[in-house]
C-alpha cells in the first residue's frame, strides 16, 4: 500500500474517530468493570472522554497532514471521482450527515437538562496558626505511658468516631454510605499519614464547621467535638487513630 | 491553495472540538447505588487449633475485636453503648448466621465468613483486610468464651443447594409467608412491622426487631438465595427467629426464599431530584394518587444525627423516597418511608422534615447541611404524625388524621424559630399503610415571605437536606436520622424556539459545507511534485 493512493482516508480517519468513540463510551467501562473487579461498569469521565475524542480528532488531521500528497488523498475523497459507487454513496452520506450533525449538537446543546452540581472543594486546607504550635503532650511521655494513652483513645475513636470512620478507621463505619461527604479513610497514605498531630486536632476539636469556605464545610459531616472532649481525650484520640489506622503522622518528634 | 485549504481543515477541526465541548457539557451524570457488601462464601483452608493459636488469637481479639465485644467476651465493651444491634456476646450461644441446625454453635467456617464479610445493618466490619491465619487465630480464642463449643459434638450442617425461582414458586411462597405466620413478626408487605415484633422485648428490655425483608442491604448473612435459605433452615439463635427446617418442607422453604427475595429491593439513590412538570389544574394532595407514578422515584440514604448533642448513634430509619412534582403554581413532594411502627406519644413522635436554604445560593456556599448556621438559613417544612390525647398515652395515629406541618427557619440547632402564622403556607398529609409512612408536602412555588421561604425557580439546582424522626425508637428533637445535601431540579419544558434553533444549525452547517466543497471542486488539491 506503500505508494498506491489511497481514496478512502477520510473515511478510515472518520472510522478511527467513531471506534475511539465506541470504544470508550461502551467498551471500556465493561473492560474496567472486569480489571478492577467491580460489580458495575466504570464510566469512563465525560472530561476525560472529551479529551480523548479530541485527541483522536487532531491526531486524525495530523496524520492527514502528514504529506502533501496524503491531504490531496484526504480531500480528493470529496470529489466527484471515478464514479465508484461505494464512493459515492459514502459522499452523499457524508454530505448529509454533515448538516444534520450540526443540528444534533445545537439540539441537545439547548434543550433544558438538570445540570450535575459542580462541588469542588480543597481536601487538606492549611492549619489555622493558632493551631501550630500545639504539642501532643502524649508523644513525649515514656513508653508505658504513650501505650497507655492509645489504648484510652482507642476507646474513644471506637464509642465515638467509629459510626462513621469505622473500626478499622478505614471509613466505611455503619453511617458512612449516608453521607455524601464520605467520612475519611485513615488508612489511606494520602490523608492523615500527611499530616501533624495538630492538624488532626484542629480538625477534631473545630469539626465541618471549622473548615475554611474552599473546604465546603457547608457539606462536611465531620462534628465538632469541642463542647463534649476535653483536650486531653482528643489527642488521646489522635494516638489511637494512628495505631488503629496503621499509619505515622508526618513528623515524629520521638523515635521510640 | 493548500494552504487555504489546510486553513479551512482547521477551522473544521476546531468546530468539531467545539461542538464536543458542548455535547459533554449537556451531559447528566447519574450516581449509581451499589453502596452494599455481599456475604463471602468461600473459606480458606483452616488453621489448626493449638493452644499457640488461642493465645495470638487473645492479642488479635484484644487489639482489635473487644472494644465492642467485651474484655471478657459477654458483648459489654466500651463502645458497645452506642450500638443498635448490640454486638455478640461470646458468653451466650446466641449466634444468628450459621449453617448449623438450631440452639446447635455455629462451625468454625462459618465464623470465618462471618468474620470476613461483617454484618451489614450492624456495627460489624469486614476484617477480609487481616491475614487470613489471624482470623484462624482470633475464632479459636473467641470459642474459649463459650463451653458448648467443646462440650456438644460436631453440628449438624444443614446443606444449601440452590433451586432457580419462577412466577409459581413465588406465588406459592407468598401463600406460605401467611400460612406459617411470617407475617406476624415481618408484617404483610415485609416491612418488618409485624404485630409479634411490635411487642416483643429480649430479657433485657431490648427490642426485637425482624428485618426489613424490602431492604436487601440490611439482610443479616447476605441477600442472595442461597443465604436466605440457611437462614430459614437455621434461624437465628435466642430471637423469634427460628428454624424452619421441621416445619416447612425443603421445596416449600425454597418457594419462601424465592418469595422473600421477590421483596428485597436495592436502595436506587441520585443525587438530583429531578421535578417534573405536571400538566393539570391539580398537583395530587394524597399519597395514594396515581400521578405520583408519573414522577421519578430516588432514595436518599439516612444516617444517625452525630454531629451536635443529643446524638443518634443508633437510627432506625436509614433510608427516604422521595418524589416531586410541580405546576405553574405550585410544588408537591411525596415522602416515604418504613417505619415498623405508628406508636405516637406526646413527646416522640414519627415525623418528617424537608430542608432548603432560605434562597437559591449563587456560588458553591450552601448553608450549614445539619440546620444551617449563622451564616445562612434555612427553611423548614415540618410534619409531625397526629396525636392529641391524655398525658402519657401511647396511641397509633388513625388514618383520617391528617397530622400537622409547621414552616420554621433555623440558623443553627439552638437557633429555630417557628414562622408567623400568615407565613404558614405549606400544607401536608400523612397517612401510614402497612409498616410505611407516605407523607405529602405542598406548597406555591413562591410566597409572599421571601426573606424566610424557599423561593422555587425552574432550571435551578435547589439544595434540598432531609430529617426522619422515628418516635418508636424515642426521636425527637436533635435525636432523628438525616442527610446531607441533596438537589432538586424542577425540569424545564423543551421551548419551541429549539426547532428553530436547530433548522438554523442545519442551514448553516449545509451552507458551509456546500461553500467547502464548491471551493474543492473550482480548485481541486494538486500534488507538487518534489
Amino acid at each position: 500500500m506503500a505508494n498506491k493512493r489511497n481514496t478512502f482516508l477520510l473515511i478510515w480517519i472518520l472510522t478511527a474517530i467513531g471506534c475511539l468513540f465506541v470504544f470508550l463510551k461502551y467498551a471500556s467501562p465493561k473492560i474496567f468493570q472486569v480489571l478492577m473487579a467491580k460489580d458495575h461498569p466504570m464510566p469512563t469521565p465525560s472530561t476525560l472522554m472529551m479529551w480523548y475524542m479530541i485527541m483522536g480528532v487532531l491526531a486524525g488531521l495530523v496524520y492527514a497532514t502528514t504529506s502533501n500528497q496524503k491531504f490531496a488523498d484526504f480531500l480528493s475523497f470529496l470529489l466527484p471521482g471515478s464514479g465508484h459507487v461505494i464512493q459515492s454513496f459514502l459522499r452523499n452520506m457524508l454530505f448529509v450527515a454533515f448538516p444534520v450533525l450540526v443540528g444534533w449538537f445545537v439540539y441537545t446543546w439547548s434543550i433544558p437538562g438538570a445540570a450535575s452540581p459542580v462541588e469542588l472543594r480543597i481536601q487538606h486546607p492549611t492549619l489555622p496558626q493558632d493551631f501550630e504550635k500545639l504539642e501532643n503532650p502524649f508523644r513525649q511521655k515514656d513508653d508505658q505511658a504513650q501505650r497507655k494513652s492509645i489504648e484510652e483513645g482507642k476507646i474513644l475513636f471506637q464509642t465515638y468516631c467509629r459510626p462513621c470512620h469505622g473500626s478499622k478507621a478505614d471509613g466505611n463505619g455503619p453511617f458512612a454510605n449516608s453521607f455524601r461527604l464520605r467520612p475519611i479513610n485513615f488508612q489511606d497514605p494520602g490523608t492523615i499519614a500527611t499530616v501533624v498531630d495538630n492538624y488532626l486536632f484542629w480538625r477534631i476539636k473545630e469539626g465541618g464547621p471549622g473548615l475554611p469556605s474552599e473546604a465546603t464545610p457547608w457539606d462536611s459531616a465531620m462534628p465538632s467535638w469541642k463542647d463534649d472532649l476535653k483536650d486531653d481525650e482528643i489527642w488521646m484520640i489522635i494516638m489511637g487513630e494512628y495505631d488503629t489506622a496503621g499509619v505515622m503522622p508526618r513528623q515524629r518528634e520521638k523515635q521510640e | 491553495m493548500i494552504k487555504a485549504l489546510k486553513k479551512g481543515l482547521i477551522c473544521f477541526g476546531l468546530i468539531g472540538i467545539g461542538s464536543c465541548f458542548l455535547w459533554i457539557c449537556g451531559e447528566v451524570s447519574a450516581q449509581s447505588s451499589l453502596l452494599f457488601r455481599t456475604y463471602k462464601h468461600e473459606v480458606p483452608q483452616k488453621l489448626q487449633e493449638t493452644p499457640e493459636a488461642v493465645a495470638e488469637g487473645k492479642k488479635v481479639y484484644e487489639k482489635r475485636c473487644w472494644y465492642c465485644h467485651g474484655i471478657e467476651g459477654k458483648g459489654d465493651g466500651p463502645a458497645s453503648k452506642t450500638m443498635f444491634p448490640k454486638p455478640r456476646n461470646f458468653t451466650r450461644n446466641e449466634y444468628k448466621v450459621r449453617s448449623t441446625v438450631f440452639g446447635s454453635v455455629p462451625t468454625d467456617e462459618d465464623l470465618f465468613r462471618i468474620i470476613t464479610s461483617g454484618i451489614e445493618g450492624t456495627a460489624m466490619p469486614f476484617w477480609n483486610t487481616i491475614s487470613e491465619k489471624e482470623r484462624w487465630q482470633a475464632i479459636h480464642y473467641i470459642k474459649t468464651f463459650n463451653e458448648q463449643f467443646k462440650k456438644d459434638a460436631t453440628p449438624q450442617v444443614v446443606s444449601v443447594i440452590s433451586i432457580a425461582s419462577t412466577p409459581e414458586s413465588v406465588n406459592r411462597g407468598q401463600e406460605l409467608f401467611k400460612e406459617t405466620k411470617c407475617y406476624e413478626c415481618h408484617g404483610e408487605d415485609g416491612r418488618g412491622n409485624g404485630p409479634l415484633t411490635v411487642a416483643l422485648q429480649t430479657e433485657w428490655n431490648m427490642p426485637y426487631r425482624a428485618r426489613d425483608l424490602t431492604k436487601s442491604w440490611n439482610f443479616k448473612g447476605g441477600n442472595t438465595i442461597e443465604d436466605i435459605y440457611r437462614t430459614i433452615s437455621t434461624g437465628f439463635n435466642e430471637t423469634p427467629m427460628g428454624s424452619y427446617l421441621e416445619k416447612l418442607s425443603d421445596e416449600d422453604r425454597w418457594h419462601v426464599v424465592h418469595y422473600v427475595k421477590s421483596l428485597a429491593k436495592d436502595i436506587a439513590s441520585d443525587v438530583v431530584v429531578k421535578v417534573k412538570l405536571w400538566e393539570g389544574d391539580q398537583l395530587p394532595s394524597d399519597a395514594s394518587d396515581e400521578s405520583w407514578s408519573k414522577a421519578t422515584a430516588v432514595e436518599i440514604p439516612l444516617a444517625g444525627q452525630i454531629i451536635a448533642t443529643p446524638r443518634q448513634w443508633a437510627p432506625s430509619i436509614d433510608a427516604i423516597m422521595v418524589k416531586a412534582l410541580y405546576n405553574k403554581n405550585e410544588i408537591a413532594f411525596l415522602l416515604e418511608w418504613d417505619d415498623a411502627t405508628n406508636k405516637q406519644e406526646e413527646v416522640f413522635r414519627d415525623a418528617v422534615s424537608l430542608q432548603f436554604p432560605t434562597k437559591i445560593p449563587e456560588s458553591l456556599k450552601k448553608p450549614y447541611f445539619a440546620m444551617g448556621d449563622s451564616g445562612g438559613a434555612v427553611n423548614l417544612w415540618s410534619w409531625k404524625a397526629y396525636w392529641n390525647e391524655g398525658f402519657g398515652a401511647v396511641v397509633e395515629a388513625p388514618e383520617n388524621e391528617s397530622g400537622s406541618v409547621s414552616e420554621m427557619n433555623a440558623k443553627g440547632f439552638k437557633n429555630v424559630t417557628i414562622q408567623p402564622p400568615e407565613s404558614q403556607n405549606v400544607a401536608g398529609r400523612g397517612i401510614y399503610q402497612n409498616g410505611r409512612w407516605k407523607v405529602v408536602l405542598k406548597r406555591t412555588l413562591v410566597t409572599e415571605d421571601t426573606k424566610g421561604d424557599m423561593q422555587f425557580e425552574i432550571g435551578k439546582l435547589i439544595p434540598i437536606a432531609f430529617a426522619v424522626w422515628d418516635g418508636s425508637n424515642s426521636d425527637v428533637g436533635g435525636l432523628k436520622s438525616v442527610s446531607s445535601w441533596y438537589y432538586i431540579s424542577l425540569e424545564k419544558q423543551v421551548p419551541k424556539t429549539v426547532f428553530v434553533y436547530v433548522l438554523i444549525a442545519i442551514i448553516m452547517g449545509g451552507s458551509v459545507e456546500m461553500w467547502f466543497i464548491a471551493r474543492l471542486r473550482r480548485f481541486p488539491p494538486k500534488v507538487e511534485e518534489e
